[in-house]
């Protein structure tokens, strides 16, 4: 089975001014320090982890809006660039991308009609009343009625601008949808419609998600594998299911413990503990172990591989939780 | 009764309030002024009494009307029998033409060089920046002089000259407006679809700093007018036959003893133009753009 | 900060040398100085006579350097017109344009400031509101209308003042009031709002809320402090003391190098216009330098950003 999206060893370091200001020596930030994963078509792979972590620049690396520093991105059986050549034009039309701010990502001087229609014009698509009628029948299946075509994005609620920017990134039929965070700038009350919303437009579209969020409860409902991510790495990935009730690294173990279930009530939640994460001077060893209560001499002087487990997921870490309070009782 | 009508008018006197302060009686007339002497210029050639140009010999230095003169020449006539009036109104609209092309070419090159240097950054910007520099350390009413005096000076010339001037003050505005709006999602989000950086310019960003520029131009305008009056004043400017209002004064010069209303009348045009227009560019930037200056 | 002003002499002769070499191409691209100077219809041997005279057959790159090889040794070339040094005959008007220009620049610092500060502490009292009105003057109304209008007024209505030339310093009041009165209105505005931004800060707020006398913190503090961008302008008017008596100049046929100017570019004296551009931009690019290094001591900031100070005015 070969996947629709693969990425293999993704790099993306900034160098920036360190501490002093404007006159701070420069330093390395390594926002993307080798992420790998693969999304078959149809599926959704949840990406999570604190915010810095790196997630929306792996999204920009993804969809080839970012130069990368090295690794690869195979996109349909074709490798995906960041100059802005032919292919990297038609690509546009197959992966499209969903906005965290649907206000800053929309143009307040245009009407929503003529912001949903633009990628159609962009590429050339169609005559000036087929894109209309395109325009208005994605805005029908991501349920905006047509009276918004002629308003401007500030007389739209925010979950009605986010259908906007949906409509916008559909229009061109894409495979491949890189949601980044799409719900966080939303109302709690219209969080949910819009999930609802992403996963019936999966199934009517057989859309591909890459779907960012830093919420592990999101994610669960809407991916089929998820990843987590910290300091620029993948530290875990696997079914969603069993990373929540079994989480194999303590990062993850932090993060499902950071969530107020009853199932996790009566445990002890293992908080996260120490500095916040920096992707500057990130520590030797494996980068989380300051914060990791199962941390050992191994961990600070060795960087853990992802590599797999028994049950088919992937974790990077010397010590795996391999058996919880929650698989026993199952 | 007397109690009935009492809140109709707090309403009214509150709504005129609010009006004016929306709308100072001073904009108000600004405006009005610039209406009318666009239409003016408009219509000119219906307006005209007399052709700007003919000669009435019998008729010479006629005296206004508000000078004893005859209605023959409401504004009175020149020593050659040119009805001033005539005159003035092609005046008119000779200079506002000028101001007004001149500025559009400003703002062309302004916001051309603007986005130019907000798009490549690097070394593009830096040539820019040094050009917008340099147009700012220079003499430039001495060497626009000089350059119309060896040119040769057509009108063509002369707009294209005058329109050399602000340009680095619109492209200043623009470089900074543009740098930031490209931070902004729906810049990047167009640019992310696909979309041609000219299309990302010339569709997303400039109709969203548009209202910055309008503010801009405006005030460019006066400064315009008295730049071509003075060098019309000093014979550099318009040619005759053609006349513009720094023309008129500079011809009227000749005469003040004689018959001073021959620059009378375009020198109050030109500073009543002058003032309308920065009123309303000042007005313009406190509602539009307050941190403009 | 020596830096600092090293890079801003280098960019003030680039921009020099920038001027010079523009208005050298485009003043010699503008046709035949010979047949300029001595009109279309003079006999070929003339022409040719006069080319020879003044290298005119050498290509134009040739004449461009060895214009600034001239220039390297302190030669400007002599006029076209009478043969004199161009250098001299430009020289010998400057002092004639400094009669007016300085009397009016101490015009423009005096009332200009005095009438800023007054309006700032007493904002929007009729004061305020009758120096604004002052000011807008300075913007809208033309130097030539003002000086024909007090022309008009005081020389032709009522007859206290000579109305044209240079015969006694009588004539030179008209003038010296006109650039003043113009100049005094653009530094009313300009220290109105240098005042009223520095009477806002906080500085001054706390000043006065420990019970420093109003006048002791307005004197310690404001003045000082709006200082700054008011010197900048007057740093540039110091700049334009040549240039900026052109206009002014023919309207009162007063001889100085502004109407120089005027008829040299009219005679197509190309030596003299580039000894006046060379002078004015030297004045301007000198006094803006200046001004920056001022600038740079004052606010150390500066000297790391780009650009320098904000310029206002024209
Ligand atoms: N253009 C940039 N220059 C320098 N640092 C950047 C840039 N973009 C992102 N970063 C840094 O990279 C890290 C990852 O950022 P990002 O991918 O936005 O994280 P996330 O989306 O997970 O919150 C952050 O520390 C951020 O500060
Ligand atoms: S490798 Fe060591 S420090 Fe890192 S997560 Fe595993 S146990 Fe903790
Ligand atoms: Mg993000």
């Amino acid at each position: 089975m070969s996947a629709l999206l693969e990425v293999e060893g993704l790099v993306k370091h900034y160098h920036v001014r360190g501490g002093g200001g404007l006159f701070g020596a420069p330093v390395v930030l390594k926002a993307v320090d080798g992420v790998s994963f693969a999304i078959p078509a149809g599926r959704t792979l949840g990406l999570v982890g604190e915010s810095g972590c790196g997630k929306s620049t792996t999204a920009r690396l993804v969809l080839g809006t970012l130069a990368r520093d090295d690794g690869q991105v195979m996109f349909d059986g074709e490798p995906v660039g960041s100059v802005r050549d032919a292919r990297w034009r038609s690509q546009r039309r197959a992966m499209q991308m969903v906005y965290q701010d649907p206000l800053s990502a929309l143009d307040r001087r245009l009407t929503v009609g003529k912001q949903v229609m633009e990628p159609a014009l962009v590429h050339g698509l169609g005559a000036a009343a087929e894109r209309h009628e395109k325009a208005l029948s994605i805005m029908d299946a991501v349920g905006l009625s047509s009276r918004f075509f002629d308003r401007y994005p500030h007389e739209l609620s925010g979950g009605q601008r986010q259908r906007v920017v949906l409509a916008r990134a559909l229009i061109l039929s894409p495979k491949l949808l890189v949601c980044d965070e799409p719900i966080s700038a939303l109302d709690v009350s219209i969080q949910a419609q819009v999930i609802n919303l992403l996963v019936d437009l999966q199934e009517k579209f057989s859309l591909t998600y890459l779907f960012i969020s830093h919420d592990l409860k999101v994610v669960r409902q809407v991916a089929h594998e998820v990843a987590v991510m910290y300091l620029g790495r993948v530290v875990e990935r696997g079914d969603p299911e069993a990373l929540f009730h079994a989480p194999a690294h303590p990062y993850t173990q932090a993060l499902v413990g950071a969530i107020p279930t009853p199932r996790t009530r009566g445990r002890a939640r293992a908080a996260l503990q120490g500095d916040p994460p920096s992707p500057i001077n990130t520590p030797p060893g494996c980068s989380f172990h300051p914060r990791c209560p199962r941390a050992e001499a191994r961990c600070r002087s060795e960087a853990p591989l992802l590599r797999p487990l028994d049950d088919g997921r992937f974790a990077a870490c010397h010590f795996p939780v391999l058996s919880t309070p929650a698989r026993e009782a199952a | 009764m007397s109690d009935a009508s009492l809140p109709s008018t707090e309403v009214e006197t509150s709504g005129r309030r609010r009006f004016f302060r929306a709308w100072p009686p001073a904009v108000l007339l600004a405006l009005a002024w610039i209406a009318f002497i666009a239409l003016v210029s408009i219509f000119a050639d219906w307006l005209k009494p007399y052709d700007f140009m003919a000669l009435d010999l019998r008729d010479r230095l006629a005296e206004p009307v508000f000078m004893d003169g005859t209605f023959r020449h409401l504004l009175g006539s020149d020593e050659l029998g040119r009805d001033v009036l005539s005159r003035l109104i092609e005046s008119v609209r000779m200079s506002l033409v000028i101001a007004f092309l001149s500025t559009l070419i400003a703002a062309g090159i302004g916001v051309s060089l603007g986005f130019l240097a907000a798009h490549f950054r690097g070394w593009v910007e830096q040539i820019i920046l040094g050009a917008i520099d340099f147009m700012a350390a220079i003499p430039f009413l001495i060497i626009a002089l000089a350059v119309l005096a060896f040119f040769g000076n057509t009108l063509t010339l002369f707009i294209l000259l005058m329109g050399m001037h602000g340009w680095e003050r619109i492209a200043r505005i623009t470089r900074g407006l543009a740098i930031a709006a490209k931070e902004q999602g729906y810049a990047a989000a167009a640019s992310e679809i696909g979309a041609s950086p000219f299309r990302v310019y010339g569709a997303h960003i400039l109709p969203n700093i548009a209202s910055t520029l309008i503010v801009a131009m405006t005030l460019n305008i006066p400064e315009v007018i008295l730049l071509e009056s003075g060098l019309s004043f000093l014979g550099l400017g318009v040619q005759p036959p053609l006349t513009s209002l720094g023309n008129m004064v500079g011809y009227g010069r000749e005469y003040i003893q004689t018959a001073p209303w021959i620059l009378l009348s375009p020198a109050v045009v030109i500073i009543l133009t002058t003032l309308a227009v920065s009123v309303v560019g000042d007005w313009l930037r406190d509602r539009l753009d307050p941190t403009l200056r | 900060m020596l830096g600092y002003i090293a890079s801003r002499a280098f960019r003030a002769l680039v921009t020099i040398l920038l001027v010079l070499t523009f208005a050298f191409f485009i003043l010699n691209a503008t046709g035949d100085p010979a047949i300029l100077i001595l009109s279309a219809d003079a006999p070929p041997e003339a022409i040719e006579a006069f080319r020879e005279e003044w290298g005119l057959n050498a290509p134009l790159w040739k004449q461009y350097l060895g214009y600034l090889w001239n220039l390297a040794h302190g030669e400007l070339g002599r006029s076209m017109r009478d043969g004199r040094d161009a250098w001299a005959v430009v020289s010998e008007r400057i002092p004639v344009t400094l009669a007016i220009t300085i009397p009016a620049l101490i015009i423009k610092l005096v009332i200009g400031i005095s009438a800023g500060i007054v309006a700032a502490l007493w904002r929007d009292t009729w004061v305020d509101r009758l120096v604004m009105a002052f000011s807008v003057t300075g913007y809208t109304v033309p130097s030539f209308v003002l000086g024909l209008a007090l022309m008009l007024v005081f020389a032709v209505q009522l007859g206290w003042l000579p109305a044209a030339g240079a015969d006694s310093w009588r004539h030179a009041i008209l003038p010296i009031i006109t650039l003043g009165v113009a100049g005094a209105a653009v530094l009313a505005r300009f220290t109105r709002s240098a005042m009223l931004e520095v009477l806002g800060q906080p500085f001054i707020r706390t000043g006065l809320a420990k019970g420093l006398v109003w006048r002791a913190v307005v004197i310690g503090h404001a003045f000082p402090n709006a200082a700054i961008p008011t010197l900048t302008i007057a740093g540039f008017m110091i700049g334009s003391l040549v240039a900026g008596a052109v206009v002014v100049e023919s309207v009162f046929a007063w001889p100085g190098v502004g109407r120089l100017l005027v008829s040299a570019v009219g005679n197509r004296d190309l030596m003299v216009v580039q000894a006046i551009l060379l002078l004015v931009t030297v004045t301007m690019v000198s006094a803006n330098l200046i001004v920056d290094i001022v600038y740079g001591f004052v606010d150390p900031r500066l000297r790391t950003a780009r650009g320098g100070p904000a310029r206002g005015g024209t």
